[in-house]
């Protein structure tokens, strides 16, 4: 049950978001910031607003008895990073890691947010989903961190959002991308600054139909929990939506983490599958590429590495040309709008000189997502004129956020938290400049195209698709 | 005396958590850790040792989180009652089949079955969540929905007098003729049976006890964290209960309780200088306590090394 | 028709190869020490990453990649030589003669402690070094490529289960271990000098897990968790083989290997089970595994 205090508040900050909706890109709320006011919050509207506001905020302080009172500017601003950086799925982790280190050491040579350096508590994932869920807690009861960007892993995600909807911490997923954490639930204080499986595996189902527009049979191996099984679902549902008599000939689920494949690269190979999909990820795809490439399995059937560009750098050499890509979302360190972003090449510079290799999409979800959600702090800290923003006020400033990013722009959509970002697709091509593939016949899907309207039941959505949807698509190649 | 221990540990637990409230959620933690090595510790009193009891530990939590899921139950001692039950139950299945065995093959087994539980909660994706779990709400407390801070506050006053009821109980039963039988177990068996005392009905019934308490222990575990996890089940969970039990000292229900609140402490010292190497700094610990101190910290009458002298 | 079983034969006996290497260590510390050692996985793991580092090392050094082959070896007997004495006689030897499950405790605080150790000493991210795999190729078999690297494991596995056979019988070592085994108060008295022999049976241990894991790293590299994992598979194994049989052992990984790949061809959900299973159907027939005996209660 809500108070009407709490439900009064509510109202007020989704009008509040209708106002300020257009302006808020990051930079510009910095600049206000250090005017000492927001230029929207000027005239009769911002006064009405920092009164309802004012009002809103004491009604609900009244309502949650014994909470913290007015917010003082931190000395230092405590963010909880959550990726995994043991085990092996810190191979897929610890680029994410290793870029939150660099975009925060950028922040606080630039004066931190809003003034304030910024602390970040990282936390492995690697302890299992029990460990993490204590830490959090801890974390978020002890008062050393306002903010949390969390988790990688789509199980922790499941785990942690209600949680931080219960302590009312504010949490942006950077990684986890299950289409299960907004579909049931609604929440204040969870958003996701990148896409969810729907887009990315709609994009690389539509990609493989436009390569094997003749393709029978399908091979699927995933790995065995949340993320592994809403993939097979949703290329299944986008395959079937185009090709209703295509055939399924293996569909494995070997445990995450499991390492040695070989049987079921057997089995995969016995069945003889026009192609062979797979959302493998961290070691357990570099194990699965090692073990699959010298037998063959790239050459006999189109193999589809949905999380491919992540291990393009350690065991890209081993595959052939042709083999379909994907980046989850646009952080493809040579897409044409990344070459063209100052900022972006400088990091992707920055960060191959720190760890001897090119920061993988992992980096950019990672980075995208603390410049979203310094954005909105500064969007927050702004609308405050100035004040340092409540964790309900920071949680408003992320509900319909829209951010430049390193890659291409995010939108975080009003209606369920989920963030809008354009899906790259391509094949590994062999390069003259790297001693590893790169991408070649790349496609950017447009982020509106390919991921449903909220409320929509995104597998009905995708099971609608059709031929005119196919005509509006960009081909292969386009993005190159 | 194991008493005054008790409501000593009991004041102490009840106090701090006032003054630092963060701290009510690691209590919580850390005794429902101490219920499952107390159960541990239940059978470490025939001697044998359970590298798999963590298999009711998750079992409690997960018929928290299946009974919610199901029935839409959320009265916190209904959850709880029926989480007993339900591993007590499934200690009943599991120990006919164990208390067959004795010594390596005891403790194997058990890490046999835990571990085909473990697989299974991976596994069984459609019906429990495989690896990602299953979510627990928080529960009512009769009748009235409480915040999740307002719940942990009540939450630990519920769990502190449950672990202390359980330890009077628990001491209780080792008293009981049922309870110095199952001693006897570890020191001669067959004579045991010679009395007319069946061996399998004593450990059969310290199995079902050691099970409700893991259980009870996991249930109150899944409450607090707010998820399950097949994890639970893991055998190097079950090895922590162990080793819990043992710190402690088993000769007394207040043993594993030690145990736990001192690993906690000690994992707060270290959390500044050794957090990288915790299990390090636990092995070191228990190897400590094996070798120097044979009657765990709490101190009295260490069955384990009893026997030394009688060979 | 035999076309299309060939495949899940050689599946099966790969398969049954890398699990073999996982336990039959752990059977012969059980026959010789009468100790559970739960340790055993830290050996398996820190036997792979030892031969990773090795390996890494030798490839980065530009010497030849086929000088990985006997960095296989050389780097379990390196862990062996250092690992096996130093934990027999420092920890082990304190708890013969108490109770097993005291030793099972020391065994896991001695887990617990190198858990952390190869953290420390080898980080946290998952190693391969895969030159070994790249220097032998592929065959065909069934019209499926396999790595003939698998195809050697299958051989070494033979090898391995034949040289410890004749070990134990034709040698003076290991006529010495199985008079042990039978009896060591009595070995005493006759005056063998059983220390010796406990450590250097433990070490052979140590070095057939190191082995394995060396041996496996090449394919499935090796990660925070191998250890855990090992062990359990181990377990399982020398259970269904009947605890302390070497043989027992080599046939109980057959019986994993095939059965696990039966379920992944024709039911995949089940893999995850299949050891567990196996042991708990076995031991439910015969208590004490596929060659164990049944101990005397004692009075």
């Amino acid at each position: 049950m809500r108070s009407p205090a709490v439900a009064f508040a509510i109202n007020v900050r989704v009008k509040y978001h209708n106002t300020f909706l257009f302006r808020a890109s990051g930079t510009q709320s910095a600049e206000a910031n250090r005017n000492g006011c927001w230029p929207g919050a000027e005239g009769y509207e911002g006064v009405v607003m920092q009164v309802w506001k004012g009002l809103a905020g004491a009604l609900a302080l009244a309502a949650l008895l014994g909470h913290a009172s007015a917010q003082e500017k931190p000395k230092e601003l405590g963010i909880g990073v959550f990726t995994f950086m043991s085990g092996g799925p810190a191979a897929y982790g610890m680029p994410a890691r290793n870029a939150a280190g660099l975009i925060f050491d950028g922040i606080n040579a630039a004066g931190g947010i809003g003034g304030v350096p910024v602390k970040p508590v990282y936390v492995d994932e690697g302890q299992g989903t029990d460990a993490v869920v204590s830490e959090f807690r801890r974390l978020a009861t002890s008062g050393e961190v306002s903010a949390m960007i969390a988790a990688l892993s789509s199980g922790n995600c499941l785990a942690l959002a209600p949680i931080a909807e219960q302590l009312k911490m504010p949490t942006v997923a950077w990684n986890c991308d299950t289409h299960q954490l907004f579909l049931k639930d609604k929440y204040d204080y969870v958003y996701r600054a990148n896409s969810s499986t729907i887009p990315e595996f709609v994009a690389t189902a539509l990609y493989v139909l436009d390569k094997k527009p003749d393709l029978k049979t399908v091979a699927i191996i995933n790995p065995d929990y949340a993320f592994g099984h809403d993939a097979a679902q949703i290329f299944t549902a986008a395959l079937k939506a185009f090709k209703p008599d295509v055939e399924f000939v293996a569909e494995l689920f070997p445990k995450l983490g499991a390492s040695n494949y070989n049987t079921e690269i057997s089995r995969i190979m016995a069945a003889r599958p026009d192609v062979v999909f797979t959302n493998f990820w961290g070691a357990d795809l570099e194990n699965f590429v090692r073990q699959a490439a010298p037998r063959g399995l790239f050459r006999n059937s189109q193999g589809v590495l949905s999380v491919g560009e992540a291990v393009l750098q350690s065991v890209g050499s081993q595959l052939p040309d042709g083999v379909i890509i994907g980046v989850l979302g646009d952080g493809w360190w040579q897409s044409p709008v990344a070459e063209k972003n100052a900022a972006a090449q400088k990091f992707v510079a920055d960060y191959q000189a720190k760890f001897q290799a090119y920061p993988v999409f992992p980096s950019f979800k990672m980075a995208n997502t603390i410049l979203a959600l310094k954005a909105a702090y500064e969007k927050a800290i702004a609308a405050k004129g100035g004040a340092w923003p409540t964790a309900e006020e920071l949680s408003a400033a992320l509900d319909g956020l829209t951010v430049e990013t390193l890659t291409g722009g995010l939108t975080i959509r009003s209606e369920d938290n989920d963030g809008l970002v354009d899906q790259i697709v391509g094949v590994t091509a062999k390069s003259d400049k790297y001693p590893f593939p790169v991408i070649g016949e790349m496609v950017r899907y447009p982020a509106e195209l390919v991921t449903p309207p909220a409320g929509t039941d995104p597998i009905a959505w995708i099971g609608s698709l059709d031929k005119d949807f196919l005509a509006k698509l960009p081909k292969p190649g386009s993005a190159q | 005396m194991p008493i005054v221990v008790l409501a000593v540990l009991a004041a102490l637990v009840a106090l701090l958590p006032a003054a630092v409230p963060w701290l009510r959620f690691v209590f919580i933690i850390t005794i429902a850790s101490g219920f499952a090595a107390l159960g541990v510790a239940v059978l470490l009193r025939a001697g044998l040792i359970s590298i798999g009891h963590a298999l009711f530990y998750a079992v409690g939590a997960y018929a928290v989180a299946f009974l919610m899921r199901a029935t839409g139950t959320t009265d916190l001692f209904l959850l709880l009652a029926a989480a007993v039950v339900v591993s007590g139950l499934a200690g009943l299945v599991v120990g006919a089949f164990m208390v067959r065995y004795r010594a390596i093959f005891f403790a194997m087994l058990n890490l046999a079955v835990s571990m085909v539980v473990f697989s299974l909660l991976s596994k069984l994706y459609g019906l429990t969540g495989g690896s990602d779990g299953m979510r627990v709400a928080t529960p009512t407390l009769v009748g009235s929905a409480l915040d999740r801070e307002a719940f942990n506050a009540v939450f630990l006053y519920v769990v502190i007098g449950l672990f202390v009821a359980a330890g009077i109980l628990v001491q209780l039963y080792f008293r009981s003729p049922m309870g110095e039988a199952l001693a006897a177990v570890e020191t001669n068996e067959v004579r045991l049976e010679y009395l007319g005392v069946s061996v399998r009905g004593v450990l059969l019934s310290a199995y079902v006890l050691s099970a409700m308490l893991a259980g009870l222990g996991g249930a109150i575990a899944g409450i607090a964290i707010g998820h399950v996890v097949p994890e639970m089940a893991y055998w190097t969970e079950s090895g922590h209960f162990v080793l819990v039990a043992v710190l402690g000292g088993i000769a007394g229900p207040a043993g594993p309780f030690i145990g736990a609140i001192f690993l906690e402490v000690l994992r707060t010292l270290a959390s500044g200088f050794a957090a990288e190497t915790w299990n390090l700094v636990v092995g070191v610990a228990l190897l400590l306590v094996i070798f120097f101190l044979p009657e765990g910290l709490y101190g009295i009458g260490a069955k384990l090394f009893r026997r030394r002298g009688a060979q | 028709m035999l076309q299309a079983l060939m495949p899940l034969l050689v599946d099966g006996l790969a398969n049954a190869a890398l699990i073999f290497f996982v336990a039959v260590g752990l059977s012969l510390v059980f026959s010789v020490l009468r100790i559970l050692n739960v340790a055993h996985g830290s050996f398996y793991a820190i036997g792979a990453y030892a031969s990773v580092s090795l390996s890494l090392w030798i490839v980065s050094a530009g010497l030849s990649p086929w000088l990985t082959l006997p960095a296989l070896a050389v780097s379990a007997a390196i862990v062996a030589a250092i690992l096996g004495p130093a934990v027999e006689r420092g920890f082990l030897r304190w708890t013969y003669g108490r109770p097993e499950s005291l030793q099972i405790l020391v065994t896991f605080a001695l887990f617990l402690i190198f858990e952390d150790l190869q953290k420390l000493v080898f980080g946290v991210q998952s190693l391969y070094q895969d030159a070994p795999v790249q220097l032998f190729g592929t065959s065909e078999i069934g019209g499926i490529l396999y790595l003939n690297y698998q195809l050697v494991l299958i051989a070494l596995a033979v090898l391995v289960v034949v040289a410890l056979r004749l070990l134990m019988s034709y040698t003076r070592f290991g006529k010495l271990m199985v008079a042990v085994v039978a009896d060591p108060e009595v070995s005493q008295a006759l005056g063998i000098d059983t220390r010796r022999v406990y450590m250097a049976a433990f070490t052979l241990g140590v070095f057939l897990a190191a082995f394995g894991g060396a041996l496996a790293s090449p394919t499935v590299g090796v990660a925070p968790g191998t250890g855990p994992e090992a062990i359990v598979l181990a377990f399982a194994v020398a259970a269904i083989g009947g605890l302390g049989q070497i043989e027992g052992a080599a046939l109980a990984a057959l019986v994993v290997g095939v059965v696990r790949v039966l379920a992944i061809y024709f039911a995949p959900e089940f893999e995850a089970v299949v050891p567990y299973l196996v042991m708990l159907a076995v031991l439910l027939v015969r208590p004490y595994g596929l060659f164990g005996s049944v101990r005397v209660r004692r009075i």
